[in-house]
């Protein structure tokens, strides 16, 4: 598959804010080219079957997935140029009015560079990593994990299934395993029970939002004729078993999900599912040098952003739940606003004639944000969720770091770039996706600093593993001896 | 990482303190160079203190991949030939040898390990003409007595599967290995603290002015904790040295570029020894946890002071085109992660180390390979400081622009 070497706008993400963003801006007369790492388009959220796997039913789905599938189906039906299986490794030349480049990998095997005048940055978000002893056992899930094979390859965990989590997840994921005839003994969610207040405020954040409220009472619905057990103020303490996961042990929690001591209960499990929310993924974002900020409601890690979605980088824009965890709909009109913003700034259009279609995006968004609002004491984050950690659990799984060893760096700097160094973590596979907030939260607590206060680990290049047989380009010439002419500083 | 590793490293307490009004020494830099300088004074009873700007090793000391460079290799030649610059290239091969030794010692010396690694190092020829080079290379090591042996053809397929049909011929010397570049220099520093050495980070050099001489205190050092008399100054600063030096009006003949380092996932064992190019930049081996790390001077572009330099798609593809021409198989492993260092060049090749004769009590270490024969030239330097040892040869000269 050959793609265009040069677009107007070039859009990172195939999820609804990407989709939505480029739409937007070949609607507008942009050409535009988006690119997905997955096979399929649709983001996690509206994840599709895999290939092969026909749906002989699209119907019999639940709303949310038919409003993916008609997204996906428009993209489709459009002239905006698909590449699949395909993975943004570096980008370079980005701040100036002109736009930059990016490398992209296709299929693993071919690198690809594409000169853009815009980039649409809508990366999504990935389960937060939640440290505990025992959390690297066989059996032990995330939610998106264990989401991803049901909507993919249709497949339902077997045995007893605990769940511990927090926010909308807890409530949704574990009646839509249960639907689908999992057998979920535990739903532990972390923070509190719903007072009258709590559902005063939903009630006057109502209005405009009634499909998610009617969705979520669907929800609780399903768990309260299963008669799942729901604890609200507990979450996982460890997870045991020999070679793989046979017990979980939980306990209450107070406000600031710190144990209360003599609460634990063990309980027997087969699959351990976490869904303590999202974090955005941010490492492009970094890569670029977008200015980030930290704002634990939104998953932590945030993309700084104007009204229209421009990042602090000139011509990069960041939508969905990759800039700030905000949920699909919020992610649909942030990756319209992307879109209109891009060929404002493209000159493609006036700001005039996007005005009214801005405008109602931006209404739907406020009301959403009433209802996050609305349920934020509910569903904030405790900063007891990263100190579960033992000296002997493992914080990098990549390269197999304790959290002992992790302790001691920090002992002897502040500095996240320091500690990586000494320990090690981070350096893998994963690039710290998975441990580098952990290692944060423990930075921050050792040396009393807030953690947006702390300096991010550098980003490097490739953002994902490359075949070093695609990276590799014999026209690069070698530079030759390292004589005295070099152009380096002095 | 392995066990023990925090008992190589100082804790954030010994090097917080306040800054000490005077001292006999100060060196400045917190690398190899200056930690191994800090070490070997205190260890013969000598005051000392040493001052980092950053973080200790967090510069060329601690980026750089760890290879110990014995054989001759790209970034040692002038391109005028081996011939032109014999009396040069003898020199650092007499160092090599001497590094090697030293390198063996040094888990005793410091009573813990550095991870040193004896693998032996390839350096391989693709075109004639640099079968040649290596030819001529050979005879200037073997005169100098480091052991090296010149391999190709049938014998080459033979004792080395992995190398590609380009792969003209190649030099081995048994003696080249690698070590932990996150380890040395802060073990030397720890080793310096334990023997009566201060150390304080976060303490940059912005002035220094020359005191009154003889009796007291030769140098007055401005810092960014306070300022510090001392007798002697050593100026271990690697790449910025220069800028150390201009402070007592000397010129070092250095510069500093950024490079780029690239590193993949664990691979089944392949590479048991270091690989070089003699006519490219290479350096290629495979770490214990079975990672490939690929390197050898390519460039990551200097966007400013205080900015670890990018790395850049360009330098990754080419390097790794260079690896994939000389070790095929290569192609399946995953490049998950690059790095940039700093590296320090002298325009004419050779070291910076020794007293100043311009400005006296003034003292340097500099070496490009810095990590090979830093330490090494530092526990010389420390012998000459407490009136042992030999002097270094006139071409390591800190005095050498002026007097050109």
């Amino acid at each position: 598959m050959s793609l265009p070497s040069d677009v107007d706008v070039l859009v990172l993400g195939g999820g609804p804010a990407g989709m939505s963003a480029a739409l937007a801006a070949h609607g507008r007369g942009a050409s535009v080219l988006l690119v997905d790492e997955r096979p399929t388009l649709g983001g996690q959220v509206y994840k599709q079957p895999s290939p092969g796997i026909d749906l002989v039913e699209p119907r019999a789905l639940g709303r949310q997935a038919r409003a993916g599938r008609e997204l996906v189906e428009r993209v489709a039906a459009s002239a905006v140029v698909t590449s699949l299986g395909t993975e943004l490794v570096a980008a370079s030349g980005w701040g100036g009015d002109e736009g930059g480049q990016a490398v992209l990998v296709v299929g693993r095997r071919d690198q690809v560079t594409v000169r853009a005048r815009r980039l649409v940055v809508a990366a999504g978000a990935h389960d937060r990593p939640v440290v505990f002893p025992g959390w690297t056992l066989p059996g032990v899930m995330t939610a998106g994990g264990v989401q991803s094979l049901a909507k993919t390859q249709l497949m339902v965990p077997a045995g007893r299934v605990v769940f511990a989590g927090s926010g909308p997840v807890a409530l949704a994921f574990p009646a839509q395993l249960a639907r689908l005839g999992a057998d979920v003994v535990t739903v532990l969610e972390a923070g509190p029970r719903p007072g009258v207040l709590d559902l005063l405020r939903l009630v006057a954040a109502a209005p405009g939002n009634l499909d998610v409220l009617v969705d979520a009472a669907g929800y609780l619905g399903a768990i309260l004729r299963r008669r799942v057990p729901v604890h609200h103020g507990r979450k996982v303490v460890r997870a045991e078993g020999d070679g793989r996961l046979e017990r979980v042990v939980h306990c209450a929690v107070d406000e600031s999900w710190r144990p209360v001591p003599g609460t634990e209960r063990v309980e027997a499990a087969d699959l351990l599912c976490l869904g303590y929310g999202f974090q955005p993924s941010v490492e492009l974002a970094r890569l670029l040098g977008c200015a980030i900020d930290e704002e634990e409601d939104l998953g932590g890690p945030v993309v700084r952003r104007d009204p229209w979605t421009r990042t602090s980088v000139t011509g990069v824009y960041a939508a969905g739940d990759g800039a700030g965890v905000e949920g699909v709909w919020v992610a649909r009109d942030e990756g319209r606003l992307a879109g209109l913003a891009a060929v404002v700034d493209l000159g493609l259009v006036t700001r005039r004639a996007v005005r009214a279609e801005a405008s109602r995006a931006r209404a739907r968004i406020a009301r959403r944000r009433r209802l996050r609002e609305a349920t934020a004491r509910l569903y904030r984050v405790g900063a007891g969720i990263d100190e579960a950690a033992t000296p002997e659990t493992i914080v990098c799984r990549c390269e197999s770091v304790r959290q002992g060893e992790l302790d001691r760096a920090i002992a002897a700097s502040a500095d996240p770039n320091v500690v990586k160094a000494l320990t090690r973590a981070g350096m893998g596979p994963c690039q710290g996706r998975s441990c580098g907030r952990h290692v944060q939260a423990a930075l921050a607590r050792a040396h009393h600093v807030p953690r947006g206060e702390l300096p991010a680990v550098t980003a490097r290049i490739p953002l994902r593993p490359v075949p070093l047989g695609a990276l590799a380009d014999r026209s690069v010439t070698s530079p030759g001896l390292f004589l005295a002419d070099g152009d380096g500083p002095r | 990482m392995s066990q023990g590793a925090e008992r190589r490293w100082l804790a954030a307490s010994h090097t917080s303190g306040p800054l000490p009004e005077e001292t006999d020494v100060l060196v400045v830099g917190g690398g190899i160079a200056g930690a191994a300088t800090a070490y070997y004074l205190a260890r013969s009873g000598v005051e000392v203190l040493l001052v980092e700007r950053g973080e200790l090793n967090r510069e060329a000391s601690g980026t750089n991949a760890g290879s110990l460079h014995l054989q001759l290799a790209i970034h040692q030649f002038s391109g005028h030939g081996t011939a032109a610059d014999e009396q040069r290239l003898l020199g650092d091969l007499r160092a090599s040898v001497e590094a090697f030794d030293f390198w063996r010692g040094l888990d005793e010396e410091l009573g813990e390990s550095v991870d040193l690694h004896v693998t032996g190092g390839w350096m391989v020829a693709e075109r004639p003409e640099e079968l040649e080079t290596l030819r001529a290379k050979l005879a200037l090591e073997e005169r100098a007595g480091l052991e090296t042996h010149l391999v190709t053809g049938a014998q080459l397929r033979d004792v080395a599967p992995f190398f590609s049909d380009s792969v003209l011929g190649a030099t081995y010397c048994p003696a080249e290995g690698n070590a932990n570049p996150l380890v040395v220099a802060p073990l030397f520093a720890r080793r310096a603290v334990e023997l009566g050495a201060e150390v304080r980070t976060g303490a940059a050099v912005l002035g220094i002015e020359r005191g009154p001489g003889r009796t007291g205190d030769r140098f007055v050092v401005r810092t960014s904790r306070g300022t510090v008399r001392a007798h002697r100054v050593v100026d271990c600063a690697g790449a910025w040295s220069g800028h150390v030096a201009a402070m007592v009006g000397l010129r070092f003949p250095v510069r500093h570029e950024g490079l780029h380092v690239n590193v993949t996932d664990p691979r089944p064992p392949l590479l048991p020894a270091m690989v070089q190019h003699i006519g490219r930049r290479l350096t290629l081996k495979q770490a214990s946890n079975g990672s490939f790390i690929i390197g050898g001077g390519w460039p990551a572009p200097w966007t400013g002071e205080g900015v670890r330099p990018p790395t850049v798609w360009s330098s990754a593809a080419g390097n790794t085109a260079v690896a994939l021409d000389v070790v095929p198989e290569l192609a399946r492993a995953n490049v998950v992660r690059t790095w940039s260092g700093v590296i320090v060049f002298t325009d004419d090749f050779a070291p910076v180390v020794g007293e100043s004769h311009a400005v006296p009590g003034f003292f340097a270490c500099v070496a490009s390979t810095g990590f090979t024969f830093g330490p090494l030239y530092a526990r010389r330097l420390a012998d000459l400081m407490v009136g042992g040892g030999l002097p270094f040869p006139d071409s390591y000269s800190l005095d050498r622009v002026r007097d050109a």
